[in-house]
């Protein structure tokens, strides 16, 4: 049987049914689990916490979110090594739970991500490079040194901020998961004003990711803006997909050991 | 009844500030037989008020075509309902509602744009529908004007906010900033849903369905939007805005976001349970209004208790409970033995209470069988009228004097055509073009709204002419979301610019390959106790009917927004509004609007008029032309089937309609849409005159198309008696290249210079993201 995985839905989030649609294509059971119901999530071997606005982005994107007693489960899970992944409001809310780039204080952040540069939401097609070993991020079993995934970048608060020292420890012990890049891999200035041109972090036991940016909303071909969606096949997996592959992978992995 | 009790009625309607006319309180107090509560007269306010009655309106509109076998639900309700096509056994419908928030969007823009969003996604939700998308036309004033840029900035933040909270993908729309838009913005808005055509839910009380519960679902009641209705039904007045910002409403996509959810649950269980319930949004008319029409659709009656309405303030007085409109609420009617379990996904599974203060689902009273509205307050009857006298309305024959017809062409013509004698005039016109405000680029609004989220988008905003969404997992089905409406038409003939409005919005879901399913309209207009000014109500209508009949397209669904004048006496410039729905059998067939190869024949379909009337060059050049361009519609038909086989066949790469600035303007911007820097080239006899010259900026409708296997192209023309013209090629170089008769270069622009142009007037207003 394949691995169950929560989607967790707190008041405000809006990324849920292509989320749940993107772990289904690749072999997982995936559902979601509302705020009110914390003790559904017992039963589950991941968890997912997608894109929107919980809780309206009261105090800082994903503050109040970090504190809702539905992410007790979700963080002692995370600090019991089961996979987290947190996508933009997600990601947010795992760095507002202290989970990344992580210090093993639950929700005590060191870095946050915080309002753009521009000081606007805006929402542009961005492509991202994996910036650490592959070993470094077991959450995507499988996945390639320097792997390029297309994505959306669609945020307010996408900015990585941190301490000088916190940034410093965030390169220096590979917590940079992804970086902007173009769609051939080079490294480009994030369109949010990123410290690091950084899209994700990753905990120190690799178990939880936090990417800003939608792999799900760049996963079949009839979302491609290109020459690449001119192949007839627009129901096909393609792009994004491959991140929700890995995942899916290390779950199985995990299942297998 | 006493003239002094009619009297008394009128006083008290005075005193109330409503806007019913003496006249209308007498019929009220007449029917009545008695002096009208508060409540009472300002229910009448708001049902009979111009925006929830068009009683002006409605005769004139009968003309508009309404049927066609692709109508699933046509105009009657809260919005109509298209067929998109069959997948796995079953007929999925995508339902249409077009609404606007002018005058609230005039007096506190950010929230008049953010509650016109709330209250249209309602218009859909309320069918039973999941809201797939949200597209908004908007007509700013000149941003020379200080005031005007404030509006337009907090337009643009409002449905950002909005949207992009609640999760619906902004998917199209189209900006004109024009003088007569200085103190009477529009804001308009189309809201699209998916729905299988056996799950629709109709807003009125089911048959057999006395002694139902009506439940009120959302947002605690407070004063604001108080007079909404009859505040939209009223000229602008400087001196008044302070006052009229109480009219309008607070919105909170937040609790939006979470009653939509909620609401999608309410529907998979009432269709486990085989349940047909009524639901029906709260707009214009608040509580009474609402409840009040969701009775009378249904041929039933109801009673009402106020004092069981969740309320954010104590001691709210009856009239404001009943009639205020605050937003984010809904009214169910469901049989009692299904109240618990309505109750229960609202309040405990989506807790409304935790997520905003006294947000809740609540029964509040009880459908009758009595044609009457009966509402208490601690048991003292406020109102209490016959439904189909207050949802019946009032019917106005305005006065009305038709404006004159554009003619078909105009000795100022020719000074455009003058201004192209010298060859290099071709390209040097073209930076003045792209820079203009209606040409210049909107991605920097674009990129301001999510364009993605729901992750069914295939062509976001700027990518083709139409926006298209895959709405149905796992199938191919495409819908196409198209806009039309140019305001310097409106201003040199209505009628002209119904016709046009109609055939840009259809060529625009042509052009992705999209069939047309079917229309639906906005109409904003000035003051129609005006002649003038209701003439061009009825001629632009007039237009609408003409080329929709001609194409062949029904209208499921509209809104019609008048008054829009300053007390200064500035009306808009006559502005319908219209979009069109297209659906596709297989969404492979849209196309992005960007070359896609180096050397590819770029044609023209459709020879120009000549006519220059309301042009962007004619305005670039300082030339004031009356002429306005012919619509064939025979023509236009076959054009546009012509692109869509094209598309289809894979004979057309890339396609867009000739819009503002012509068809060197539209083929410039696919060249800078080309992802791999592809460039024009423009030469040949058709620019080696100045008559061929000014014709690449002359907007009659029309096509431009990148072809792949022309041969095969020439035979599709042929096939639909279609001329084409072919002075343009694609190129490998990144530039716009003009050559002479022999192939030499006569003059070329790179396109990063062109696009530096086309883009900075509105990157630097609305600021644009950092390199992607």
């Amino acid at each position: 049987m394949s691995a169950r995985v929560a989607v967790v839905v707190f008041p405000g989030t809006n990324s849920e049914d292509e989320t749940v649609r993107a772990l289904q294509a690749v072999g997982l059971d995936a559902s979601l689990v509302l705020w009110s119901q914390p003790e559904a999530l017992a039963r589950f071997d991941a968890f997912v916490l997608p894109g929107g606005f919980a809780y309206e982005d009261r105090v800082r994107a994903g503050a109040v979110a970090a504190h809702d007693a539905v992410m007790d489960p979700v963080i002692e899970a995370a600090q019991a090594g089961k996979f987290v992944l947190g996508i933009c409001n997600g990601a947010q809310i795992l760095a507002e739970a202290g989970l990344v780039p992580g210090t093993g204080e639950r929700r005590r952040p060191t870095a946050a991500f915080a309002p753009n540069t521009s000081g606007r939401y805006q929402s542009v097609h961005v492509h991202v490079k994996l910036n650490v070993a592959p070993e470094r991020v077991p959450i995507l079993a499988g996945i390639e040194a320097g792997a390029v995934i297309p994505a959306w970048a669609s945020h307010g608060d996408g900015r990585l901020a941190a301490p000088g020292e916190e940034l410093a420890r965030i390169e220096r012990d590979g917590h940079l998961a992804f970086v902007y890049a173009d769609r051939h891999g080079n490294r480009v200035p994030a369109p949010n004003g990123s410290a690091l041109d950084g899209a994700a972090l990753v905990n120190t036991a690799g178990n939880v990711l936090a990417i800003m940016p939608h792999p799900e909303r760049d996963a079949w071909t009839f979302q491609h803006l290109d020459g690449s969606r001119d192949t007839g096949a627009m129901l096909a997996p393609s792009g994004g997909i491959r991140f929700f592959e890995h995942f899916a992978r290390a779950l199985r992995l995990r299942e297998a050991a | 009844m006493t003239t002094a009790a009619h009297d008394d009625a009128v006083a008290l309607g005075r005193r109330l500030g409503v806007a019913l006319s003496d006249e209308e309180i007498g019929r009220i107090a007449d029917h009545l037989g008695r002096i009208p509560t508060a409540t009472e007269l300002f229910a009448f306010d708001a049902q009979w008020s111009e925006h929830c009655s068009y009683k002006s309106s409605r005769e004139h509109l009968k003309k508009l075509p309404t049927q066609g076998p692709t109508v699933l639900l046509g105009v009657g309700e809260d919005a109509g309902i298209v067929r998109l096509g069959e997948w796995e056994g079953e007929t999925y419908g995508i339902v249409v509602a077009h609404e606007s928030h002018n005058h609230p969007s005039q007096v506190v823009p950010f929230e008049g744009a953010a509650t016109g969003i709330g209250g249209i996604v309602r218009d859909v939700l309320c069918m039973g529908a999941e809201v797939i998308g949200v597209a908004d036309p908007l007509r700013f004033g000149r941003l020379e004007n200080e005031h005007c840029r404030y509006v337009a900035q907090q337009v643009v933040d409002g449905i950002a906010a909005y949207g992009n909270a609640i999760g619906v993908p902004n998917v199209g729309g189209d900006v004109f900033f024009d003088e007569s838009f200085n103190d009477n913005v529009l804001v308009n808005v189309v809201a699209l849903g998916l729905v299988k055509e056996k799950d629709i839910i109709h807003s009125r009380a089911p048959k057999d369905s006395l002694g139902w519960d009506i439940v009120l679902v959302g947002k605690a009641t407070d004063r604001s939007g108080f007079g909404g209705a009859s505040f939209s039904s009223l000229s602008l007045d400087e001196e008044d805005a302070e006052q009229n910002k109480g009219a309008v409403q607070v919105p909170d996509p937040f609790l939006k976001n979470v009653i939509m959810r909620a609401s999608y649950a309410v529907f998979a269980e009432l269709r486990k349970q085989g349940i047909t319930a009524g639901f029906k949004d709260l707009g214009a008319g608040g509580l009474a209004g609402c409840s009040a029409e969701l009775c009378a659709a249904g041929g039933m009656g109801a009673e009402v208790a106020l004092e069981l309405v969740s309320t954010a303030q104590k001691d709210l007085p009856p009239e404001v409970i009943a009639i205020g409109e605050t937003q984010e609420r809904l009214c169910w009617i469901v049989p009692p033995a299904f109240t618990p379990t309505l109750l229960s996904i609202y309040n405990e599974l989506y807790s409304l209470p935790r997520v905003a203060r006294g947000a809740c689902a609540a029964v509040i009273g009880k459908v009758a069988d009595t044609g009457r509205y009966v509402a208490r307050y601690h048991g003292d009857v406020v109102m209490d009228v016959d439904l189909d006298f207050l949802t019946g309305g009032v019917r106005y024959s305005r006065p009305f004097e038709l404006p004159p017809t554009a003619p078909e062409s105009d000795a100022a013509d020719r000074a455009v055509v003058a201004n192209f004698d010298r060859p290099l005039a071709l390209l040097t016109a073209l930076p003045h073009l792209l820079g203009h405000r209606d040409v210049a680029s909107r991605v920097s609004i674009y990129q301001r709204y999510d364009g993605v989220v729901r992750g069914v988008t295939s062509l976001p905003p700027g990518y083709a002419d139409a926006g298209v969404l895959v709405p149905v997992p796992g199938a191919p089905l495409g819908v196409a979301v198209g806009i039309g409406g140019n305001p310097r038409y409106g201003k040199l003939d209505p009628r002209r610019a119904g016709a046009l409005a109609v055939v840009e919005a259809v060529a625009q879901v042509s052009a992705v390959g999209a069939t047309p399913a079917g229309l639906t309209d906005c109409l904003n207009f000035g003051d129609p106790t005006i002649p003038s000014q209701m003439g061009a109500f009825v001629a632009a209508v007039d237009g609408l009917s003409e080329a929709a009949r001609g194409i062949g397209v029904p209208f499921v669904s509209g809104n019609v927004s008048l008054y829009n004048r300053s007390s200064s006496g500035n009306h808009v410039a006559p502005s319908p509004i219209v979009s069109c729905i297209g659906t596709l059998a297989d969404v492979a067939v849209a196309r992005t609007m960007g070359f896609k190869h180096a050397g590819s024949p770029v044609v023209v379909l459709n020879g120009p008029a000549g006519a220059f009337g309301g042009s962007v060059i004619a305005d670039v050049l300082g030339v004031t032309s009356r002429a306005l361009p012919a619509v064939d519609l025979d023509w236009f038909t076959r054009a546009s089937a012509c692109v869509r086989a094209g598309l289809q066949r894979g004979v057309i790469l890339a396609a867009r309609d000739i819009s503002d600035g012509g068809p060197l303007t539209a083929a410039v911007e696919m060249a800078m849409a080309s992802t791999e820097g592809f460039g024009l080239r423009i030469g040949g006899d058709g620019v080696a005159s100045a008559q061929g010259r000014a014709s690449q900026y002359d907007e009659t409708p029309g096509y431009v198309v990148e072809v792949g296997d022309f041969a095969a192209f020439i035979e599709l023309a042929a096939q639909h008696r279609l001329a084409i013209r072919l002075d343009m090629r694609t190129i490998a170089e990144p530039l716009v290249e003009h050559v002479d008769a022999d192939g030499d270069r006569v003059a070329a622009i790179a396109l990063d210079d062109l696009r530096r142009v086309w883009e900075e007037p509105l990157r630097d207003f609305y600021g644009a993201a950092g390199a992607a």
